[in-house]
Order: structure tokens, then C-alpha cells, then sequence
């Protein structure tokens, strides 16, 4: 994404205390780019929580693919209700 | 019909090119907050319609927030008019909840899911419904926090704070179930 685009910088190490608090977030690329990446060295470093962010990961990816079979006949309905509605018999 | 020809030919214009695209999204986020297929479709027709009407004056950006805001708007009056308590009535929003679960099984669902992906499922299925909501519009159906806090009508801070804690509870569900646990897949 955008975010990615900055510089890096060498900062302190962030702890596995603020790694959780702000895991979804990092998870939904919602945070600083720069404290993107001290998570990220984090999660590399800290077993514990590169399992934890995997598990959320997981989690994530699983919902994802939960997106049911929409139902083509009722998209079919609604395109001719907008069709009878464009063509003025409103 | 007194209004002038050149109108409705911007209406129905503006129509095709901000709602029409829009149907399948609408659809799946009417089926999410309706659990109901009839509805769903009612509700689109719904908002298909209160939206031509206004689409004169809509501006052209974010099409599909402006679409999901009246949407609420329509989902709020035909809850008003059929069902005042459901909102603030536990039971009945339970009872909902065992419906769409037994509705949910259809042939698709019947399919064999890996352990974690039912664990998760079934996590999904437990969590009260304002936390439930939020996952099915944003990690299911893909809407954005903005998108999602459109047709709920809370701040996009309310939705992130309800996703986290709804993922959160997800996890924990996992855990207990010992479908999967740190990184160990069942
Ligand atoms: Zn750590």
C-alpha cells in the first residue's frame, strides 16, 4: 500500500505489551508505517507474538473466504426493478 | 409525469452509473442486516427507490456510502414499522440468530470445511450480534471501517473497536475449542 513509501528509521524496540494493543490494527494496516515496521521486527523476533499475529492472520483469511454464493436471480430481480424504475413508470 | 423529459434522462443516467453497479454490494449488506432473503430484496427495491428520487442532488462521491446511509435510513423506518422491539430485545435477536443458523446450511455449508474454518465459523455464530454485524461487513463482505460505520450509523472508531473485540472473542472461542492454538493447527 501507500504507507509503505516512507523512511525507516532505527527506534527503539516496541514490547510484546504493544505489539498486542495494536496487532488487528497492524493486521489491517492501520497504523504508522514507521511503527508498522518496529511491529514487524517484532513479530519476527518474539515467538510468541509472530504465533499470535499468524493466528489472527489465520482468522482473518478464513472470514474472507466465508463470502457466500450471492443469488444471481435476485441481482437479475433488482436490475429489472431499476429498469422499470429508469424508465419512468415510477 | 410533469416533470421535463431532460431530467429523467439525468436521473435515470445518474442511476445507471452510481446505483446499478452498486446492487450486488447492496444486496449482500441487505441480506447481512435483514437475515432474510425477502427482506433483503424489499430493502434494495427500497433504497433503489428512495435513491433515484434523491440522485439529482447527490454529488457524485462515494457512491456506495451515500447508498449504504440510505439504506440505514430505510432498514430503520421498515423496522419501526414491523418489528419496534427487535432492536433492543435480546431474545428475539437470539432467536434470529438460531434462524440463520439453520438457515445458513444449505448445500454450500454442507461441504466439508477444515477444522479451523468451522471453528471459526462457529466462533462467528456465538458472538452477540453488534460484534457479529461488524465482522460480516468488513472481514466477510469486504466493506471498509468508513462503509461499515455508513450503514450501522456509528463513528468508524465504533467499528474498529467492535471488529478488534469481536476478532478478539473469535480467538478465545478458538482456543477453547482447541480447534487451534498458538500456531498449532488442530
Ligand atoms: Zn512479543
Amino acid at each position: 500500500m501507500i504507507r509503505r513509501a516512507r523512511t525507516r528509521r532505527h527506534r527503539p524496540e516496541v514490547n510484546c505489551r504493544e505489539v498486542g494493543k495494536v496487532l488487528q490494527s497492524y493486521l489491517d494496516d492501520d497504523v504508522e508505517p514507521g511503527f508498522a515496521d518496529k511491529i514487524a521486527k517484532h513479530l519476527e523476533a518474539c515467538r510468541d507474538c509472530g504465533l499470535e499475529v499468524e493466528t489472527y492472520r489465520r482468522i482473518k483469511a478464513s472470514l474472507a473466504a466465508k463470502l457466500p454464493e450471492v443469488d444471481t436471480a435476485a441481482i437479475d430481480r433488482l436490475r429489472a426493478f431499476g429498469e422499470q424504475l429508469t424508465s419512468g413508470d415510477e | 409525469m410533469s416533470e421535463p423529459a431532460v431530467d429523467e434522462l439525468a436521473q435515470k443516467a445518474a442511476f445507471d452509473r452510481y446505483v446499478v453497479p452498486e446492487l450486488e454490494v447492496l444486496y449482500r449488506v441487505a441480506r447481512s442486516i435483514t437475515r432474510n432473503p425477502t427482506d433483503a430484496e424489499d430493502l434494495v427495491q427500497d433504497t433503489m427507490l428512495r435513491a433515484y428520487r434523491a440522485i439529482l442532488r447527490f454529488d457524485g462521491r462515494h457512491p456506495r456510502a451515500w447508498l449504504l446511509t440510505i439504506m440505514r435510513n430505510a432498514q430503520i423506518n421498515r423496522v419501526r414499522r414491523k418489528r419496534p422491539e427487535l432492536l433492543r430485545d435480546p431474545d428475539a435477536a437470539m432467536e434470529r440468530l438460531a434462524d440463520e443458523d439453520s438457515q445458513d446450511l444449505g448445500p454450500e455449508a454442507l461441504v466439508v470445511e477444515s477444522e479451523f474454518d468451522a471453528a471459526v465459523e462457529k466462533a462467528v455464530g456465538a458472538l452477540p450480534d453488534k460484534f457479529r454485524e461488524v465482522v460480516d461487513l468488513v472481514d466477510i463482505q469486504g466493506l471498509s471501517y468508513a462503509e461499515a460505520a455508513e450503514i450501522i450509523g456509528v463513528p468508524t472508531g465504533t467499528i474498529m473497536s467492535r471488529l478488534h473485540r469481536a476478532r478478539t472473542r473469535i480467538r478465545k472461542h478458538l482456543e477453547a475449542s482447541g480447534a487451534y492454538v498458538n500456531g498449532r493447527p488442530t
